[in-house]
């Protein structure tokens, strides 16, 4: 009973902010978190908050459950304060190249192409104005591929981090995608060294006083940056600088450098995640991370009852499903 | 009496908000319906299945001149919302059962055709079913920019 009021009164917390930002489609609206500069819309944090956040706390022990979800427990939309699903606001200066990869790519997030909301946001880059029916996109997620870095990271489903002697391992919920950090000194490679690379990348991390810097590059380029479809080459290096700010939150900046499709480095706005109690997390009494699995299994036939006729107007099956 | 209204508070709170905390899924489908055409009517459940991505519904509509109409829907909450807001899947699929009457609000799809976005499914005694609910038809209004 108690775990059920409490889940209620963080349903409530969260509620406002979510309704607009899903309807969106793309998480909170711009500026919508960050109450410490005033732009918080309802009083409470945004957050599922278990936690103190002023109780004291390891700096570099990152070790536990950590969402961005408004709800906590995953779907649905981020956190009042933890960024949309966006990459950046900042405009990307894309090479020839890349201007033509980001031309490629069709994403399913974001305003509708071409529509009265769409046009009515000429302050949003076109990446965030021209989203299309899944069944017309051409997202690589949507028959199941790893999401990549770094945009699982700005998919609002909690990740696990683990921390072993010599590695980080951030386990995230949906999609069950794993990914390694590292921590042993070893050299990140040239992405024009990687012979193969990886949907999630290759990572090194170490610490500059209490933020953990990590390094990455050798990612597959048919994953994209985040949920608008800009793209990354396989040049791609993702530095990524996570601070401890106190109990239960985690600040994450970004900067991707892409010398094949950025003609200058491009920097995230600063996202948070916030920590989860263990327990939070369940279903038939089972704790931790629910197994959201994006298995080809379930997502092909998805797409083939659901996703394709709703997206395209092809008669959908009316008999028995397989 | 305080023990069960606070139950009671508790699970309309639950089930209120997941409705507007569930209303994104992880392929971007919300692009795909037209929230402004939204249609309400009673059905016939065909089938209910408690599946990754998205929970999906078949059911039948009938007019008023007996014709019947079959249709597919996804509903937005995938299972890891219906479990956080108490619709587990022998709950769910306990409510769903083939031959249930409901009354559901689907938004229809742009491009034609009969598979919607399940936005709302009510049981014969009004109950709302799987927390599921109507959001803004439009868009709403941008936030400034920070």
């Amino acid at each position: 009973m108690r775990r059920l009021i409490a889940l209620a009164s963080v349903f409530a917390l969260v509620s406002a902010a979510d309704a607009e930002s899903q309807a969106r489609g793309a998480g909170p609206a711009p500026g919508a978190g960050a109450p410490a500069q005033g732009r918080g819309r309802a009083a409470g944090p945004g957050y599922p908050k278990f936690f103190d956040s002023n109780m004291p706390f390891d700096a570099r022990d990152l070790a536990g459950i950590w969402t961005p979800n408004g709800a906590g427990f995953g779907g649905g939309g981020r956190c009042r304060d933890c960024g949309d699903r966006g990459f950046s606001f900042e405009f990307p200066v894309f090479t020839p190249a890349g201007q033509a990869a980001f031309d490629r790519n069709i994403p399913s997030y974001g305003r509708l192409k071409d529509s009265a909301d769409a046009q009515a946001h000429p302050e949003e880059h076109i990446g965030r104005r021209r989203a299309q029916s899944p069944a017309l996109g051409n997202d690589t997620y949507g028959t199941c591929n790893p999401m990549g870095m770094p945009r699982a990271l700005l998919y609002p489903d909690p990740v696990e981090f683990m921390v072993l002697p010599d590695r980080i391992l951030q386990h995230f919920e949906w999609g069950y995608g794993l990914r390694t950090i590292w921590m042993d000194g070893r050299k990140l490679p040239s992405p024009l060294d990687v012979d193969i690379p990886r949907w999630w990348g290759y990572a090194v991390g170490r610490w500059e006083g209490n933020t953990l810097v990590v390094e990455s590059t050798g990612y597959d380029e048919r994953t994209w940056i985040d949920h608008f479809g800009y793209p990354h080459s396989d040049e791609m290096v993702l530095r990524e600088r996570y601070t401890r700010t106190n109990y239960d939150t985690i600040e994450l900046t970004m900067t991707v450098t892409d010398p094949k499709y950025y003609a200058k480095p491009w920097t995230s706005e600063t996202k948070r995640m916030h920590l989860l109690p263990k327990t939070f997390i369940q279903s038939s009494g089972w704790t931790g991370l629910l197994e959201d699995l994006c298995a080809p299994a379930n997502e092909l036939e998805f797409n083939r009852l659901i996703r394709d006729p709703a997206g395209t107007g092809k008669p959908a099956e009316t008999g028995g499903r397989r | 009496m305080i023990r069960s209204f606070v139950s009671w508070f508790a699970v309309a709170t639950m089930l209120t908000v997941a409705g507007a905390s569930a209303v994104s899924a992880h392929h971007g489908t919300l692009v795909a319906y037209d929230r402004e055409k939204q249609w309400t009517a009673k059905a016939t459940v065909t089938e209910f299945r408690y599946l990754n991505p998205h929970a999906q519904i078949y059911f039948d509509v009938k007019d008023d001149k007996g014709t019947v109409t079959h249709w597919s829907g996804e509903l937005l909450p995938n299972p890891a919302q219906l479990i956080a807001t108490g619709w587990t899947r022998r709950r769910a699929m306990d409510a769903l059962k083939a031959g249930t009457a409901i009354t559901v609000t689907v938004a229809p799809p742009r491009a034609g055709g009969n598979v919607g976005l399940v936005m709302r499914i009510l049981n014969d005694k009004g109950e709302e079913l799987l927390g599921a609910q109507p959001v803004p038809a439009a868009a709403p209004p941008a936030a400034a920019r920070p």
